[in-house]
């Protein structure tokens, strides 16, 4: 079990070094994120009512575009440099060095992105209890986002296009985009989003058990 | 006492038979080459050895068991080299030399200058692999041949990129860990003379595979 703990934080470790010695990569797509949030005043004026209804909706669909960008990147240069190859090979469960590779990119990228997303929130003038919900749906979701997105790179690895990946992630998210706006919008009204974060918790814990060994098993299948 | 054995084993790659019926025995302190032009299948086969790829007929034994059901066993007992050289440019020679070290699992210490001490690459803990020329960068991914804990070694090409001194090197470490009762299969085309030490052979190519002792 130690030995399992121990190897699980060198390989966390070594992805959030790598990560900032990367920046690059790390602050490209959360500039992505920043810039579409601010191109949508730009189009409606920063006033508008329709805006303001809008608001949450357009972080949360912005913040899913930000990590299929940000996600294709997880694996590659591992797969490229034979990374994966000697994790596969290791006495150690792939589905255990996976999930301190996904871990990594959820601390690097999402974290960040969760504070960003509350500050435009702040200055696109969301109340309070807005605010709030957002912050946790992003809390609970973003995980989701990254270990589903993690088995779709997995399995496309080493194809050509990065478009695909685009378009076999984002339906998979749509769950945690309904889940998410209705908790926001019955948070905006007053009423209670418990029924909402169940959901969402459960979908979390779901995908922690499962996406993982379906990351190992598509990686496998992509060595052969 | 380990026992590695491969038994009738068959590869097909895009309707090509690369080879077929292959067989081959290593014990204790065996080394053995596979050698074949280009496209014959070397690496092929070693990463059939290895388990990545799975043969399309035949079978890998590890002391009597199938591979693919002792893999825990086989996995903690082999170290596979490829191609790639499975090392992190963005990381310094040292950084890599830990993550190595860690998956090795070995449970024994060890001294990680006198590590890069062997391998050639003195004094260059601190600096990034991205930096490196292509035979150091080699270098660092050999290292964890110098870290204990596995008793079947699987390397492919691994004197490509080398110079004449890493050449010698690994081919030291090779025949040594061989004297120590450890098992040794690697790939080459190139003509290296290990001659202090007896060699099986496997030759690849246009189907018709021999296995001789030397």
């Amino acid at each position: 079990m130690r030995e399992y703990l121990n190897i699980f934080f060198v390989i966390l470790r070594r992805d959030l070094i790598l990560a900032f010695r990367n920046k690059a990569e790390l602050i490209n797509p959360l500039m992505f994120f920043v810039i579409v949030i601010v191109l949508f005043p730009l189009a409606f004026g920063s006033d508008s009512a329709l805006l303001k209804q809008l608001t949450s909706g357009i972080i949360w669909v912005t913040a899913l575009l930000a990590t299929c960008l940000s996600l294709e990147t997880i694996f590659r240069s591992d797969f490229e440099d034979g990374s994966i190859e000697q994790f596969s090979l290791s006495r150690y469960p792939l589905t255990l060095l996976v999930s301190a590779k996904i871990l990594a990119h959820w601390m690097t990228f999402s974290i960040p992105l969760i504070v960003i997303a509350l500050f435009t929130g702040i200055v696109l003038s969301l109340s309070s209890q807005t605010i709030s919900a957002l912050f946790i749906t992003l809390l609970l979701g973003t995980p989701v986002l990254s270990l589903i997105g993690a088995i779709t790179v997995a399995l496309t690895i080493g194809l050509r296009g990065g478009m695909l990946l685009s378009l076999l992630i984002l339906p998979l998210y749509m769950p945690i985009l309904i889940f998410s706006m209705l908790a926001i919008q019955n948070a905006a009204v007053g009423q209670s989003i418990t029924a909402e974060l169940y959901f969402l918790a459960g979908i979390l814990v779901l995908a922690i058990t499962l996406a993982p060994i379906a990351t190992a098993a598509a990686l496998r299948i992509r060595l052969s | 006492m380990s026992k590695f054995n491969v038994n009738n084993l068959e590869c097909i790659r895009r309707d090509n038979i690369l080879f077929q019926n292959l067989n081959f025995d290593l014990e204790d302190g065996g080394l053995l080459q596979i050698d074949g032009v280009n496209g014959s299948g070397k690496s092929s086969l070693l990463q059939m050895c290895a388990g990545l790829i799975q043969a399309t007929e035949g079978e890998v034994r590890w002391n009597g068991e199938d591979i693919n059901d002792c893999r825990y066993q086989f996995q903690s007992d082999i170290r596979y080299f490829g191609h790639t050289n499975g090392v992190k440019a963005g990381l310094t020679a040292l950084e890599n030399m830990h993550v190595m070290y860690a998956l090795s699992g070995a449970k024994t210490a060890i001294d990680y200058s006198f590590v890069l001490k062997q391998i050639g690459l003195e004094g260059m803990e601190d600096i990034l692999v991205s930096r490196m020329s292509a035979g150091q960068k080699r270098r660092v991914g050999l290292s964890r041949f110098f870290m204990s804990g596995s008793s079947l070694w699987l390397l492919d090409e691994p004197f490509n990129a080398l110079d004449k001194d890493g050449k010698i090197i690994i081919e030291q470490l090779i025949v040594n860990h061989c004297r120590e009762g450890g098992m040794v299969i690697f790939a080459t085309h190139q003509s290296i003379e290990i001659e202090s030490y007896p060699l099986q052979h496997v030759h690849l190519g246009q189907h018709n595979q021999t296995t001789h002792h030397a």
